[in-house]
């Protein structure tokens, strides 16, 4: 089923406040495989991803009454991601992402294509991860998970200006580190 | 760095059509398409749904939370006492209003201290504070403006320490209290005002 249908974001957010908790699987469901790939893409690594997202979906939980707007709940959904992937990168001391999970195996069964996509893919990681953490999560942003500039600024706090500068150099760093690697 | 050329940029912006690009800049926006497909479509890991869920299950069946919902939430409750139990149940009732005022004091813990919230919400028709203290959980510790003159006060007991809070005014306006010393942002993007509580008996 696709949970995209259904009660609207803010008939569920009214459903939990209201004590329906079982409801909140709902928002979980909807929106955690956008919120994983981002936030894998951000930490470069899909176990730390996985953390950041369930410990964010959880402090979402137990804050939703402060989700001002909750017909903007992705956004503010990703805005909590966003900000435990800095705290997660902070910790780490550097911006550097680790690619410490192994890369997708291929299944036996894949033909050849698959097989490259694979391989294309490792690259375009490894690309994206020698990118500085704010241009990684401009362009993920923006050209992975496909928001507008006004809805990256709801998520980072960020200016639209400073966004729009962001993405046109984080494009010509991935272009260069795609270069490199070709 | 490579620089791109701005139309390339403008058409990645959907400011200019895609066919507006001479083929060599075209090709660089499809490789940056291309890349940010192939980002997209790759699988994201494990559900982490049931690890969510099943957090937020033992959060809401914790022995305090299940003691905290008992105590606030109403129960009947039938008395059924001995005429003579009752008149001893009377006497106490006026000796403990005869005692000195002083007795209703908090008694406070060794790591505990009072914390006072004022805050000026002038037409308001209620004021809460909600914070780290009570999980941000509203309805827990409202304000009065016994006089109506706008300015709303709360004194409780709080551990020592320091706490992020902020007031909730008609249960819909998040506002951070602006008199506070300290401010931290929070996870959303908000500042919260934080408080230092210091133990009466340090």
């Amino acid at each position: 089923m696709d949970v995209r249908e259904g009660p609207s974001d803010a008939e569920v957010v009214a459903r939990v406040l209201g004590g329906d908790r079982e409801a909140f699987g709902l928002i979980v469901r909807r929106y955690e495989s956008g919120l994983l790939r981002f936030a894998t893409r951000v930490l470069g690594g899909r176990d730390a991803a996985a953390d950041a997202v369930a410990e964010s979906l959880v402090r979402a939980y137990r804050h939703l009454a402060s989700c001002r707007d909750p017909t903007r709940l992705r956004t503010w959904l990703y805005r909590i991601v966003a900000n435990r992937c800095k705290s997660h990168l902070a910790r780490r001391a550097t911006g550097d992402v680790s690619l410490d999970d192994a890369p997708p195996i291929a299944d036996p069964t894949d033909n050849e294509a698959a097989l490259e996509r694979v391989e294309q893919l490792a690259v375009v990681e490894q690309a994206l991860a020698t990118l500085s953490s704010e241009k990684r999560e401009a362009f993920v942003l923006k050209h992975v998970e496909g928001m507008s500039y006004q809805e990256m600024a709801a998520v980072t706090g960020e200016r639209i200006p400073t966004l729009k500068m962001r993405v046109h150099r984080a494009r010509e760093a991935l272009l260069k580190a795609l270069e490199d690697r070709s | 760095m490579n620089s791109i050329d701005p139309r390339v940029h403008q058409a990645l912006d959907g400011e200019i059509p895609r066919e507006a690009l001479p083929p060599a800049l075209r090709r660089v926006a499809e490789r940056l398409e291309s890349a940010a497909a192939l980002l997209a479509a790759a699988p994201e890991g494990r559900s982490v749904a049931d690890r969510v869920l099943a957090r937020l299950h033992r959060h809401a069946h914790s022995p305090v939370r299940r003691l905290a919902r008992w105590l606030t939430a109403p129960h009947p409750v039938t008395l059924r006492i001995r005429p003579v139990w009752s008149l001893a149940l009377a006497a106490s009732l006026v000796l403990l209003m005869l005692l000195p005022e002083e007795r209703s004091t908090p008694v406070l813990g060794e790591h505990e201290g009072i914390a006072q919230f004022v805050a000026r919400f002038p037409g308001a028709h209620s004021v809460q504070v909600v914070g780290s203290f009570n999980d941000w959980r509203t309805g827990t510790i409202p304000l009065e403006d016994r006089d109506g003159d706008g300015v709303w006060r709360a004194v409780v007991v709080l551990p020592a320490g320091a706490h992020e809070y902020m007031f909730v005014v008609d249960d819909e306006r998040w506002v951070p209290d602006y008199s506070a010393n300290r401010f931290v942002e929070d996870d959303f993007g908000r500042e919260n005002s934080v408080l230092i509580v210091r133990p009466v008996k340090g």
